[in-house]
């Protein structure tokens, strides 16, 4: 026996919405991506795909997207597709849209209509607040599918009805920057996109609360791939203006790469290099590290394991976060004012190193203090009772397992540090040489307190940041400077990286002897 | 009315007083007299530890209210009563641990081997590597099981395998193989642990982590072990190979063992001590007599069942 299937009363169109939303959704990310490169001007009004300009062909699929969405909304509130949608789409939602609608319906009077001021601020208001009133009153379907729909629909038409062209300029009064419809064109469709694939994603799974969550994954997403894209992007860049001149008579068998192994000769029969401003920042690196990160874990275990929680406390940890954003600058005229007259009266290696462990200091302090309060106190504790002095406790229990932490600390510190360039300027500054700061080799033993002496440390040496500094802006007279500049913010970002690497590996390693 | 005059002026006059001289000073004042207690207990020998008119306050809160007791050495003696009645507190005054959790406030002596462990010249470290403590909830270090045995033994510079003892010959690894071994055996881990006594201890279950506490506080090789609950959470035959541990220990040390187990604590222990709601100590005696035949009306309920 079977129940007898009456189709023509149940209407089981799930299917298409959800072919629809996704729709919408995948039209979404495409329009975002390419109106993203627009903005970053790696497409531009003139880049055509089958003969049609760019932006009209995303400007219909704008379209479609808006119809789509407007669809979707409607369909759900009259029956047409099988959605739970709640009572509202919420305040927030609510605000948000009408502060859009007013944005919107200000821009399209103020610019399109020729309103003046009076007339934009009225229209602007009356449409935002009727945005804001309507959907904090409608349904959630309706009210998170109609103002993106209709946005959606309006930037499509304005653009393919070539109202909203290349040619569109806008200087707003008391503002020297234009925004020209090259840029207007993508930040309009980058926006609505966004939107509309928010309305679409909560359509696809029939609103309620996994709408929200899906649309709000949704949302997080594209904004954690569109940072890392960014970040890509910047690496990219630098990579394909450095990596040309970094590779200039480079061979694998028998090595050779002289960009990083020469010095900078100034004769033109050799490839110039930045060899001494390699040393001279891994110098300045291990120099700060030496200096700093000791002072600065010292100094936590005193504040966490010893000291009194109290006003003292409280006041160092003041003054640390006070340090912590000191601008550069004035350490690097610390520096100069009082270590440069001190160490030998010239800028020197020295004064970098100790200049940029103060700069180190703070941010290690913070961070090592967390660590070590974050060890339980139960490790305490146990070691206590089986007869152990603190200080013991605290050399084999508690900073073996705030090592990682501290560590994290380090490798933030340094990489501030090793691209630093105003302190570098103040208290090292060393041009453009041939030979490296030789630290290591120079240290000699004297008869006479303090019984050695090193001439490297208290010379000046290149570092990386400021030569970058110095070739680009300054014009320092170097050969091809721009290509030279370029390639040394290369290495100066391998440099930092591979201080990264080293960082994040040893953090790695004490992880693993604490929890294998 | 007038009740409440009188008390009013018995404060102010005793203010700074601590509250047992208080109500020692004016026996059966008001109603409300101190409950009865029965806690003299005769034994043979000096007693190991021995405690008297102690009073712990957690910020104004009283945790214990004037406690006398002795510990005989060399036997096993078991704590028990309800939750929060302060046993762990208790336990704590015993190792001064009490001295590491801020707001506790600590009244009254106690003495090991008939020296006052509050008094000022006292060495905590000294103090603690005699009076080894097992924890309420397993607290092993983030090391590998030999490090944690080998810990206290360490530390205290009874072995030696450091970089520079291998290098002038003074190398007490096979010592420390033997105490890390022996330890384990005796806290009935070594069977399940000895193939990999370099992995991590966090990697063990959490009555292996207990087991591997308790090991670790015999091998420092204390005079008195305080245990809290070092049983609850393993399963019956742990249980049982501990119970037989703590029997052996008390050949040659002196065990304080807090349990909420009453058979546990009948089967194990030679003197009982029953703490109740409040922070007093009710009863103290001979574990059978305080078993069978309970002085106390309230203790009676309280082992039968009738009250927690
Ligand atoms: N660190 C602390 N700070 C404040 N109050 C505490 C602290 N430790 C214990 N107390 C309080 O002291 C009283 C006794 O606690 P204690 O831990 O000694 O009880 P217990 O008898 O061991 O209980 P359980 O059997 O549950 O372990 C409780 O009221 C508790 O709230
Ligand atoms: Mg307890």
């Amino acid at each position: 026996m079977s129940y007898p299937t009456d189709s023509a009363l149940v209407v089981d169109d799930t299917g298409t919405a959800e072919r629809l939303a996704s729709g919408v959704v995948g039209l979404g990310l495409v329009t975002f991506v390419f109106s993203l490169l627009g903005l970053t001007q790696i497409v531009t009004e003139e880049t055509a795909i089958l003969g049609v300009g760019l932006y009209d062909f995303l400007a219909v699929g704008l379209l479609l997207m808006g119809v789509a969405t407007v669809g979707l909304g409607v369909g759900s509130r009259v029956g047409v597709f099988n959605t739970t949608p709640d009572a509202t789409p919420g305040a927030v939602t609510a605000a948000l849209f009408g502060l859009g609608g007013f944005v919107v319906a200000g821009l399209l009077a103020s610019q399109l209509l020729g309103f003046g001021t009076l007339g934009w601020l009225a229209v602007a208001s009356l449409i935002g607040g009727v945005t804001f009133v309507g959907v904090a009153l409608a349904p959630e379907d309706i009210g998170s599918t109609l103002p993106p729909g209709l946005a959606a629909i309006v930037v499509g038409l304005l653009i393919v009805g070539g109202i909203l062209t290349p040619a569109f300029a806008w200087e707003p009064e008391g503002f020297s920057a234009t925004l020209t419809g090259s840029m207007a064109i993508p930040l309009a469709l980058s926006v609505t996109s966004l939107v509309t694939m928010w309305a679409g994603a909560k359509a696809y799974e029939g609103y309620g609360s996994t709408g929200r969550q899906t649309a709000a994954y949704l949302l997080v997403g594209i904004n954690a791939v569109a940072i890392i894209a960014v970040l890509v992007g910047l690496l990219l860049f630098i990579a394909s203006k450095g990596v040309g001149p970094a590779f200039q008579g480079f061979s694998l068998v028998p090595f050779e790469w002289p960009f990083v192994t020469n010095g900078y000769s100034f004769r033109p029969e050799v490839i110039n290099g930045v060899f001494p401003a390699i040393v001279g920042t891994i110098w300045l690196v291990i120099g700060a590290v030496i200096t700093g990160v000791p002072i600065a874990v010292a100094a936590a275990v005193f504040l966490t394991e010893y000291a009194e929680q109290g006003r003292f406390v409280g006041a160092v940890e003041i003054a640390t976060n006070g340090l912590w954003s000191t601008p550069s600058v004035v350490y690097g005229l610390f520096g100069y004012a009082f270590l440069v007259p001190r160490l030998g009266g010239s800028t020197s290696l020295l004064t970098g190193m100790l200049v940029l462990g103060f700069m180190l200091l703070p941010l290690c302090l913070i961070t090592s203090r967390e660590a070590i309060k974050a060890v339980p106190d139960e490790y305490r504790d146990a070691s206590a009772a089986l007869g152990v002095s603190q200080w013991e406790t605290i050399k084999s229990v508690v900073l073996p397992a705030a090592m990682p932490g501290i560590l994290t600390g380090v490798i933030l510190g340094v990489g501030r540090i090793a691209g630093e360039t105003a302190p570098i300027l103040l208290v090292m500054a060393g041009g453009l040489r041939d030979d490296a700061p030789n630290v290591l080799g120079s240290f000699e033993f004297t008869s006479a307190p303090p019984f050695v002496a090193n001439d490297a440390l208290l010379q000046s040496a290149p570092a990386l940041p400021y030569q970058l500094y110095a070739t680009i802006t300054a014009g320092v007279s170097a050969e091809n400077a721009t290509e030279f500049g370029w390639a040394t913010a290369f290495i100066l970002l391998l440099v930092v990286l591979s201080f990264y690497a080293i960082g994040i590996f040893s953090r790695l390693y004490f992880r693993r002897r604490l929890n294998s | 009315m007038t009740e409440t005059t009188t008390q009013d002026t018995d404060r102010s006059e005793t203010a700074g007083a601590s509250s047992d001289s208080q109500t020692r000073s004016q026996p059966g004042a008001g109603t409300e007299s101190t409950p009865e207690t029965w806690t003299d207990y005769e034994f043979e020998g000096e007693p190991k530890m021995a405690v008297s008119g102690l009073d712990v306050y957690y910020g104004d809160d009283q945790a214990l209210d004037d406690i006398s007791i002795e510990i005989p050495e060399k036997s096993v003696t078991a704590l028990i009563g309800p939750s929060g009645c302060g046993k762990s507190t208790f336990l704590r005054c015993l190792n001064r641990m009490n001295d590491r959790i801020r707001g506790a406030n600590v009244d009254g002596t106690v003495t090991f081997e008939g020296k006052n462990i509050y008094q000022e010249a006292l060495d905590l470290v000294e103090l603690r590597k005699r009076v080894g403590m097992v924890f309420q909830a397993p607290n092993p270090f983030p090391k590998s099981i030999r490090d944690n045995v080998a810990y206290g033994p360490r530390k205290h510079g009874k072995v030696r395998t450091d970089f520079l003892a291998k290098l002038t010959g003074r190398d007490d690894s096979e010592r420390e193989d033997e105490i890390v071994e022996r330890s384990l055996k005796q806290a009935a881990l070594w069977d399940e642990v000895k193939d990999r006594l370099d992995d991590n201890a966090l990697g063990l279950s959490g009555g292996q982590q207990q087991r591997l506490c308790i090991a670790r506080c015999l091998a420092v090789d204390p005079e008195v072990i305080l245990m809290d609950e070092p049983a609850s959470a393993l399963d019956p035959i742990a249980t049982a190979k501990i119970e037989d541990l703590i029997e052996d220990l008390a050949e040659d040390y002196t065990v304080v063992i807090v349990t909420h187990n009453m058979q546990q604590a009948a089967r194990i222990s030679d003197q009982t001590a029953v703490f109740l709601t409040g922070g007093e100590l009710v009863e103290y005696g001979d574990t059978d007599q305080v078993f069978e035949d309970p002085q106390s009306q309230r203790v009676e309920d309280y082992i039968t069942g009738k009250f927690g």
